[in-house]
């Protein structure tokens, strides 16, 4: 209900005073600018017709009606600016224009509207907002392409926990950037299922001549992370230090006590977890995980090794 | 619904002409749709409409009506009610409406009210190839953005300890948002999803410090983000993932030399060592410190430290 009330309100503080500063405008105009059907507009004014200054008569009510295919709104002048943004919606607004500029996808004239939102929201200038996504222009505009496209495309990839790289045919259905990286969602040919690739490590695409039919719908473009009955589980236990992997993973705290942490972690793939708790070094501690003891003592090994030792 | 949509469009009608703070009782009274019988009736349909007006970012006051300060009215300034102009084009209007449909802040699709306020555009929306979401909840990004708009002091809850900070700006880097403000003890980074307990001071409340770069702060990599004495550190990627290190990087190194087998040794200058280890193992056995023989020490002890 009270969402409701909150769009149609904000709907018509921002319709009329569209309408006033341009008088005789086309109904239709009106609809497609404010996302109204006719109907719709019709309710509202009528609505409007019925409101305005205490005394609540002929004069003190406002005018607004259709007559001609034209809206006509008169005596409203209190309404004549929309409500300003709030913080929210202005913040929002702007960080999104700036994150489309710092993909390298926006044109100049989104550069030009973040300028001028940006100048309007906080007057003094002050860079105060800044976004930063880190774009892979070459490989992100070859594979956007192909996505509008329906391009088939090859492409050499790194899957760096196991230091492998394999070449595979995929259909692509969206680039997007979630957490710092960027992905593309596709079906991958070669392993038969929907995979997520990090545009970071694919090397190469190549283009090939072959088109998919891409799905209805798609689904959401969202780096998720679904255990499944297969997963190796660890249990760790993480000094103060470590905590912050608590954020970053998608683990199952289990116990804690001032300076130590105890979770339950899962992954796919045991070098996974070996790799995070290399990297932890003396912060962490494996307490359970068989499988994952067996790749932190390959990888330490592998590693060792490296050094000469 | 229609009776609450005319009662607040009466009584706004009626806060941004009166240019003067009114009782709840001249209110009751003067404006159409409230009960008049009932109190308590009154009080929860006044109280719903002053969180709609507020909702909607309409700056509702309260402020004494009189010289004892025992009264209190509401006010709305027309001058903060209204739009800032902003002189927008249709086209800049449409890109922004194009911009706020493919990103997302805190998992939620934002833009179509605001970009409502500022004129309309045409509101359709297609499947887009290309979708950026960029996290956190944005309650807490734009408390925080007002403020530093504004410059008001905040206080919240960070980890466990508390901190009044002067806030300077925010920036989203690598898939998180930070906060820069100043302290006591100088400039300093949070990032925005650890803060709790938010709250904001008085407008004006400190002077902000021209030397702080809010981009500038937020560009350092992990390894340059200490005050440590600088070391020149070496470090040799295999060929295999070489041209990834390189993008990781995200800048210049001091010195990069590709090698006949196709590995490549660069050099960078490192003043947070921890962090500098944690780094250079996210490469696994594809990457070995050369030097400087501490540091490589230090990584090999780490290793042999760990789980």
């Amino acid at each position: 209900m009270s969402d409701r009330t909150a769009s149609r309100l904000t709907r018509i503080l921002a319709m009329l005073p569209w309408v006033i500063a341009n008088p005789g405008a086309d109904v239709d105009e009106v609809c497609e600018r404010f996302g109204y059907t006719r109907k719709e507009l019709i309710r509202d004014l009528d609505l409007v017709f019925v409101c305005g200054l205490p005394g609540y008569g002929p004069g003190d009510l406002m005018v607004a009606y259709v007559e001609e295919d034209r809206v006509v709104v008169d005596t409203a002048d209190y309404f004549a600016q929309a409500p300003r943004l709030t913080a929210a919606e202005g913040l929002a607004l702007l960080a999104s224009g700036m994150t489309v500029m710092a993909t390298g996808q926006g044109s100049d004239v989104l550069a030009s509207a973040v300028d001028k939102l940006g100048t309007a929201l906080v007057p003094e200038g002050h860079d105060i907002l800044t976004v930063d996504v880190s774009a892979e222009h070459d490989l992100g505009s070859v594979l956007r392409s192909a996505v509008i496209d329906g391009k088939v495309v090859e492409i050499v990839y790194t899957t760096l926990s196991r230091g492998d790289t394999t070449t595979r045919l995929i259909e692509p259905w969206t680039v997007f950037t979630s957490l710092g990286n960027w992905y593309v969602s596709a079906f991958c040919r070669t392993s038969q299922a929907e995979r997520i690739f990090r545009l970071d490590r694919i090397q190469r695409v190549i283009e090939t001549k072959e088109r998919f039919e891409p799905p209805a719908a798609p689904p959401e473009p969202e780096v998720r992370y679904t255990p499944s009955e297969e997963d190796v589980v660890a249990t760790i236990r993480l000094r103060r230090p470590a905590f912050w992997v608590s954020d970053y993973y998608p683990v199952e705290i289990v116990s804690e006590d001032g300076d130590s942490r105890t979770v339950r972690f899962s992954a796919y793939d045991p070098s996974v977890a070996a790799q995070l708790l290399v990297r932890l070094g003396g912060d962490a501690t494996l307490l359970e995980g068989d499988e994952v003891r067996a790749a932190v003592d390959q990888l330490r090994a592998r590693l060792l090794a490296r050094y000469s030792l | 619904m229609r009776n609450v949509l005319e009662r607040i469009l009466n009584l706004l009608a009626f806060l941004l002409t009166a240019n003067r703070a009114v009782s709840a009782e001249e209110i009751r009274h003067t404006v159409a749709g409230y009960d008049r019988e009932n109190d308590q009736a009154f009080q929860r349909m006044f109280s719903r409409d002053k969180d709609m007006l507020r909702r909607l970012g309409i700056p509702l006051e309260t402020t004494t009506t009189g010289s004892l300060e025992i009264e209190y009215g509401y006010k709305i300034d027309p001058d903060s009610y209204r739009l800032p102009e902003t002189d927008l084009s249709d086209q800049e209007r449409a890109a922004l409406w194009f911009a706020a449909q493919v990103v997302r802040i805190g998992g939620q699709p934002t833009g179509a009210d605001a970009i409502l306020k500022l004129g309309g555009s045409q509101l359709e929306s297609g499947l887009e190839p290309f979708a950026a979401n960029l996290g956190s909840d944005v309650d807490v990004l734009a408390d925080l953005y007002s403020a530093s708009a504004e410059h008001r002091l905040v206080s919240f809850h960070y980890g466990e300890s508390k901190r009044t900070v002067a806030p300077h700006g925010l920036g989203h880097r690598r898939g998180h948002w930070y906060l820069v403000g100043s302290t006591d003890r100088g400039t300093r980074v949070y990032r925005v999803d650890r803060i709790s307990d938010l709250s904001s001071g008085e407008a004006d409340g400190f002077v902000r410090d021209p030397d702080i770069d809010v981009g500038r702060e937020l560009d350092t990599q992990p390894w340059e983000a200490g005050s440590e004495e600088p070391v020149t550190a070496t470090i040799r990627f295999t060929p295999e993932i070489a041209w990834w290190a390189e993008r990781r990087l995200g800048r210049e190194p001091l010195e990069r030399v590709e090698r006949p087998d196709g590995s490549l040794d660069v050099s960078i200058e490192v003043t947070n060592r921890a962090a500098f280890i944690g780094w250079v193992l996210g490469f696994t056995d594809q990457a070995e410190v050369l030097g400087p023989p501490a540091l490589r020490q230090a990584i090999i002890e780490h290793i042999a430290g760990a789980a």
